[in-house]
């Protein structure tokens, strides 16, 4: 299915990478490298450059800490929102948030897609992307409350789980009014999961894939991969690749990553494994 | 009148084997061109594998024309010169390679049909050119004259040929 993010349409048939920009102090990865919005604009810039179709840019970290209000968050993202829109107008802008109100006010700075990372906690976020004709991320969370960490949450079958939650949100957001082609689906690893789940929903991503939605994965450093290799932050692009490599051979569309180009290496060589890219240049044998 | 059209074996013209970047745009354009010029009625000869690569640059073009006469055939003929020009050349570098592909492309584009009966098949078996069709093209270009050499270079250590000829 064509995928669209709002005045952007892709082929099916393409991956996407959606590039993280934090306008935050305290994200895990990058640790403030771009709180000032001047080091963020840099970034977009230079994953632009790289190729990222799509930017997401957060104004609150995903882990607990200082609360961060709603005029906060807004005052760190919306006027961006706008002077990456204002700049770039070919590129997709994606907004990492859960609060309606924040929703729309990037959508007014021109936003195309509003990334849910906590599965809809704010019931009226469907409406403002259907108002302004945005896409929205639907995410499996658990149900926990936003900037929660998992303790011991258990399920039955957290692929069950992720299919039914992430399956029932897009409906919600389908009968707000949102497109249907401009709906996407995200299990959301290591949120409302530990480990053990992640590495199952990695390896069961084909199921989701099969939903005919398109899915997101979230991969990026995070700590199921540090965990399974006993590495630190910045030690885990390996690790990172290896899913990306599991995910891709099932038809994941888009890759939220920290390290644009390694992943758009890794996502190209499987999906031309896959059948569904062709080689850059082949000459050799065949000359 | 009948045409006659040679364009080298190179399988990366193939669908089948196509990139993102096409390693051998110039050959493609030019082979194309080639074979669009030839009439609606046309024989491909070639090795197995020649013969594939002439069907499918048929296929992509759309060839109009008068129809042909009957006996008045025009023939795609698929073959190459040696495939051992450089140390990275399919065949490594082989040092009679280049003057035997000298030696061919002069004789094709004369065409000197005393010289292209001379050619020495078993050394370009050797040198891993494609020369199969060979003889069939020196009965096909008895009378003809040399129409262009739309293409003559050897990008990956394959020595390549378009040309075009015409028989009254």
């Amino acid at each position: 299915m064509t995928l669209r993010l709002r005045r952007h349409s892709f082929a099916d048939d393409q991956p996407l990478m959606m590039a993280i920009v934090n306008r935050t102090p305290d994200s895990f990865f990058d640790k403030g490298a771009t709180w000032a919005e001047q080091a963020a604009f840099d970034r977009v810039r230079l994953v632009v450059e790289q190729g990222a179709e799509i930017v997401d840019i957060g104004g609150i970290k995903a882990a607990p800490g200082e609360e961060i209000g709603v005029a906060e968050e807004k005052a760190r993202v919306v006027d961006f929102v706008a002077r990456v829109r204002s700049e770039f107008p070919g590129l997709v802008i994606s907004v990492d948030t859960w609060r309606a109100e924040v929703g729309d006010a990037v959508c007014e700075a021109g936003a195309d897609v509003l990334n849910d990372a906590w599965g809809g906690a704010d019931p009226e976020l469907v409406d403002v992307a259907a108002a302004h004709g945005a896409a929205i991320v639907c995410t499996h969370t658990g149900g926990v409350t936003p900037r929660t960490r998992p303790f011991r949450i258990e399920y039955d079958d957290v692929m069950a789980a992720v299919l039914a939650d992430t399956q029932a949100y897009a409906s919600r957001a389908l009968e707000a009014g949102v497109a249907r082609e401009s709906i996407v689906i995200d299990p959301a690893h290591d949120f409302g999961k530990n480990t053990f789940h992640s590495l199952e929903v990695t390896r069961r991503i084909s199921e989701m894939v099969d939903t005919g939605w398109p899915v997101l994965v979230s991969l990026s450093n995070k700590d199921f991969v540090g965990e399974t290799l006993d590495v630190p932050v910045g030690e885990r692009l390996l690790g990172t690749l290896a899913a990306t490599s599991v995910c891709a051979l099932a038809g994941a569309r888009i890759y939220r990553v920290h390290q644009v180009l390694e992943t758009r290496q890794t996502v190209d060589m499987v999906w031309s494994i896959a059948g569904r890219r062709r080689p850059a240049q082949a000459i050799r044998g065949i000359q | 009148m009948s045409r006659i059209a040679v364009v080298p074996g190179c399988l990366a013209l193939l669908p089948a084997y196509a990139s993102l970047r096409d390693p051998v745009a110039p050959l493609r354009v030019a082979a194309l061109s080639a074979v669009e010029w030839l009439g609606p009625d046309v024989e491909v000869v070639g090795s197995d594998a020649g013969r594939r690569v002439g069907a499918a640059l048929l296929d992509e073009v759309a060839r109009a024309g008068a129809p042909a006469q009957p006996g008045d055939r025009d023939r795609l003929v698929v073959l190459n010169g040696s495939a051992c020009r450089t140390e990275k050349a399919p065949g490594y570098l082989d040092p009679r390679a280049e003057a035997y592909d000298a030696l061919l492309g002069a004789a094709l584009a004369g065409p000197d049909l005393a010289a292209l009966k001379d050619v020495d098949l078993e050394l370009g078996r050797e040198l891993l050119a494609d020369v199969e069709a060979l003889p069939a093209l020196v009965d096909a270009l008895a009378g003809a004259e040399l129409v262009s050499v739309d293409y003559a270079d050897a990008p990956y250590g394959v020595q390549y040929w378009v040309m075009r000829w015409e028989r009254p």
